[in-house]
């Protein structure tokens, strides 16, 4: 979640594209632990592993 | 651990908490407040950690750590001050919707903060495009009302008068908002005098230690709670009847419960793009959603804190209508598709645990909100007013008949006091006769309840359910009744549906009607889906629900078989 320069308002909410939690720009742990994976923000690479999981198991069971 | 002052302490948090609940009944303005009781009060450790909490609202329950927390992003501890009250609403950052105002109080012994004394109401009106807070047919958030940022409404233990003239110059009901507002403030004032006493009694030290044991204990409690489920991926999912806007469409809610060992990960990912309309849910009410369905599964003797949650984690996909994205509206999120999505995890783990969830409920609050100028006194008047459902069959047991859906733990506010508040004259309030769904255990019943106009106008919205798509039955128990909500126009013999009188896209999402003196409003709550095969009911049992008036002889010797004696 970004904020305005001035820190009065909201300019984005950028959120987990897994999980869906907000990423706060300003925060170091949610920078240290952020992934961006194809293009999308993710907040951890656990979020990125869960969703390469859940992409590989539903096309198996389409098949 | 120390067992015994572990107890001791808890049992002492956990009775602060009530009593905080109590000057907040006492002390507030509102029907909502001092008869609904939809509000929660609790303790936080400085992490924002939910450490003690009362059986209030289980949407606010499990709401609470997440929105102390997200405020704790904003607000770096380090300039929180003794006295300050910090107030949040905001539903895009932690919170649960608009109506739901947040207070929270630091508690400082010898300089250190310690915590925070918490309390969540629902605010009855917020200002916005309709009365009361719930705009059927929202857009944007703009239409719902004020947001409200992480803010100190207290500084020092001063009012941040700035603050209170922004809140009261925007919303129609100001007296009775102030006060409302003033008991929400009352009740933190006395958590944190009364545990600053209980820190000073028994010292920070032993209490850091003690509060980090009952978390752990709480969450070993919990994971062997979820051990003993067999392990696997449990999938369901439910429709949720239109958005107020596109009245034919159906919206998905999906969920996928992974168990694995002792945790549980609740997966939305598959429900459907978030709606246009208000339906939509925060990730507070997501999160709030799935802690409530595992706390209704598991041990309800567990203490409820952060502890017990450590083991649920929630993957709710941004953009849908479990995570909604600004500047979509959600107010109906956390009261409509909170329970659906309880009921949805429920269905989704009665293959493991048969014997610990229920038929589906009725998974709506009502929400017949209104506003409008009371002839008498000239002041404006404002409603949320939330009524109850028929709950689903257990295993066990019948469905609960006319209570709060799943998330609320509500009161209905008495017909005495509605009529003294608010110009409506009840007309009647009965149980639905035939709306459990059958089974061996057949589900609760809803109500109707038919209200006279009294005044010249009263502008009326709704947010509610399921009167399309009926409650689920499970193991062969039968479909709930459908609710509905109907109008007579003074001087018609007929009912109509809001769509049918007032031209509404949908029958139970929809805002600012003109209820004119002489009109009738009826009010139809859904009743539960029935629990396992209705040929497997007790005689005497179909006998007793025939006689006290639940089942009529004809649904009975359909469903049953039943001979008249």
């Amino acid at each position: 979640m970004k904020f305005s320069l001035n820190g009065l308002y909201i300019e984005s909410y950028t959120k987990c594209a897994n999980c869906g939690v907000l990423i706060y720009e300003a925060s170091a742990e949610d920078s240290a632990r952020k992934k961006v994976h194809e293009g999308s923000i993710y907040c951890s690479k656990e979020c990125v592993d869960w969703k390469l999981d859940r992409d590989a198991r539903r096309a198996k069971a389409a098949i | 651990m120390d067992f015994v002052t572990m107890n001791i302490l808890e049992s002492s948090m956990v009775s602060l908490c009530k009593e905080m609940g109590i000057v907040l009944m006492k002390t507030s303005y509102s029907t909502i407040f001092n008869e609904a009781l939809d509000f929660t009060c609790g303790l936080a450790d400085m992490n924002g950690d939910m450490i003690a909490v009362a059986d209030y609202c289980p949407a606010q329950i499990g709401g609470m750590p997440l929105l102390v927390k997200s405020c704790l992003k904003e607000i770096p501890i380090d300039e929180i001050e003794e006295g300050d009250v910090i107030l949040h609403n905001d539903p895009y950052r932690g919170g649960l919707h608009t109506p739901e105002h947040t207070f929270f109080k630091p508690i400082f012994v010898d300089g250190e903060i310690m915590g925070f004394a918490v309390a969540i109401g629902h605010i009855a009106e917020v200002g916005g495009m309709a009365p009361g807070g719930f705009c059927g047919e929202a857009t944007e958030i703009f239409q719902e009302g004020l947001r409200i940022p992480p803010v100190k409404i207290k500084k020092r233990g001063k009012d941040n008068i700035e603050v209170w003239k922004l809140l009261l110059a925007n919303v129609r009901t100001p007296r009775v908002n102030y006060g409302d507002l003033r008991a929400l403030i009352a009740a933190v004032d006395l958590g944190e005098k009364q545990m600053t006493q209980i820190y000073q009694k028994y010292g920070k030290q032993k209490i850091k230690e003690t509060v980090n044991d009952l978390l752990l204990y709480s969450e070993r409690r919990m994971r062997a709670e979820l051990e003993a489920i067999p392990d696997g991926i449990y999938a369901f999912s439910d429709k949720i009847e239109s958005d107020g806007i596109d009245a034919d469409r159906t919206y998905t809610v999906a969920v996928e419960v992974h168990k694995r060992g002792g945790e549980i990960i609740v997966d939305y990912n598959g429900s459907s793009p978030q709606a246009s309309g208000p339906i939509n849910a925060t990730l507070g009410v997501a999160t709030s959603a799935a802690y409530n369905a595992v706390l209704h599964m598991t041990d309800p003797t567990i203490p409820r804190n952060s502890g017990c949650f450590r083991p649920i984690r929630v993957m709710a996909p941004p953009g849908t209508i479990v995570n909604v994205d600004f500047p979509a509206p959600e107010v109906g999120g956390n009261t409509e598709t909170h329970p659906r999505i309880v009921g949805t995890i429920l269905g989704a783990m009665a293959p493991a645990i048969p014997n610990r969830v229920m038929a589906a409920e009725g998974a709506t609050h009502c929400n017949f909100v209104f506003g409008g100028v009371d002839a008498d006194t000239g002041e404006y008047f404002a409603c949320y007013d939330l009524e109850a459902v028929g709950w689903g069959g257990r295993a066990f047991a019948d469905g609960n008949d006319g209570v709060d859906s799943i998330n609320g733990n509500c009161r209905i506010t008495p017909v005495e006091v509605y009529e003294t508040r608010f110009p409506w004259r009840i007309e009647s309030l009965a149980f639905n006769v035939d709306a459990g769904g059958a089974g061996e255990y057949r589900g609760g019943v809803g109500y109707s309840k038919q209200m006279l106009c009294l005044n010249d106008e009263i502008i009326c919205s709704q947010m509610t359910d399921r009167h399309l798509l009926a409650p689920w039955g499970l193991n062969g128990g039968t479909e709930g009744g459908v609710g509905a909500t109907l109008v007579m126009k003074n001087g018609r013999q007929d009912w109509q549906t809001m769509r049918e009188a007032y031209g509404k896209a949908s029958t139970s999402r929809y805002s600012n009607v003109s209820i004119r003196r002489g009109d009738r409003v009826r009010l139809v709550t859904p009743g539960g889906g029935g629990y396992g095969e209705p040929a497997k009911r007790d005689p005497a049992a179909v006998a007793e629900d025939v006689r006290e008036g639940y089942v009529s002889k004809a649904a009975a010797q359909r469903h049953y078989g039943y001979q008249e004696a």
